[in-house]
């Protein structure tokens, strides 16, 4: 359960172009992958603020020697949002309390995960924020990425937009190297999906789907 | 004879819509409209921030329901109107212009 949470948690705040939560009555469902790094989630949004949701995070050290696998329930709350006529910007709360395992401690200890996320897009613009508290007994796994790129051009509703995104992020205890993450990014209405490779030279695929 | 012919005159509500910026984030208006039972056709433009909702014959549909609607998906609406285009005569209108 523990390792679910964790799982959920980081998805959360790596994705997300869009948000980490569909629209009303909708079903949102997430993943990040890397070898280090492998989470999935789904969350369903109970109002158009407010979604709750479970999910699983597989991390990795740098050095292969130290694991972590959380599961965990989530609740993502937009804090604040202003639209206007070319742009979009959020202010996102993040959420979620569940159980995390490792290889360096025996059974599972409760961790609790708040977090922000700030972004702001265009139809050609995106740039995010977002920080996160992984807390648990004897455990500080605290996160943060930043995020921007920009698209090649600008698409029709039913059209495939290619988007160049580069991502920073890094997380104490277990990834103290700064990973950087050049990838592509392609929206559809349907789909989002990025793939790319780290500084580390480990492939990513990260995707999202509403239903 | 001709007069006699009861056609019901084309009703689509065209909507500009602010914060729609991406497609991905939008499908929830598209499909918030489509599961309306009024409605005949839905037509997204994302460049020129406008839903066209074009209603089905005899149907009606308030404005207020379609503001709540697009609200619900995470935006807001800056003008809305009802016009007697079709959602694809808007399509090829605005396709036109570019």
């Amino acid at each position: 359960m523990l390792r679910v949470a964790a799982t959920l948690l980081v998805a959360t705040q790596g994705l997300a172009q869009a948000g980490p939560m569909g629209f009303k009555d909708s079903w949102m469902a997430m993943g990040d992958l890397s070898p280090n790094w492998r989470e999935v989630w789904v969350n369903y949004a109970l109002t158009s603020r407010d979604a709750v949701g479970g999910g699983l995070l597989y991390m990795r050290s740098d050095d292969k020697t130290k694991s972590r696998m959380l599961t965990e329930a989530t609740y993502t709350r937009l804090l604040k949002r202003w639209n206007t006529k070319e742009s979009q910007a959020n202010v996102w709360l993040l959420g979620g309390i569940g159980a995390v395992e490792g290889n360096d401690f025996s059974g599972s200890k409760l961790m609790w995960s708040p977090g922000v996320q700030l972004d702001y897009e265009t139809t050609r613009i995106y740039v995010s924020a977002t920080t996160r508290l992984f807390r648990a007994s004897g455990l500080n796994h605290d996160y943060a990425s930043v995020r921007a790129g920009f698209s090649f051009f600008e698409a029709d509703y039913d059209e495939t937009q290619p988007w160049f995104i580069v991502e920073a992020r890094r997380m104490r205890g277990l990834s103290d190297k700064l990973e950087i993450t050049p990838m592509l990014r392609l929206i559809n209405k349907g789909y989002f999906i990025e793939a790319g490779v780290n500084n580390s030279r480990q492939w990513r695929f990260n995707f999202m789907y509403i239903f | 004879m001709i007069s006699g012919i009861a056609q019901a005159a084309i009703q689509t509500i065209k909507v500009e819509v602010n914060g729609m910026v991406c497609a991905f984030c939008a499908q929830g208006i598209e499909k918030k409209m489509r599961s309306l039972t009024q409605t005949q056709d839905v037509y997204v433009d994302l460049k020129n921030k406008v839903v066209a909702v074009q209603l089905k014959d005899g149907q009606k549909l308030s404005h207020d329901t379609v503001k709540d609607l697009i609200k619900d998906a995470g935006y807001d609406v800056t003008k809305i109107e009802t016009v007697g285009d079709s959602a694809q005569q808007i399509r090829a209108t605005t396709r036109a212009r570019k």
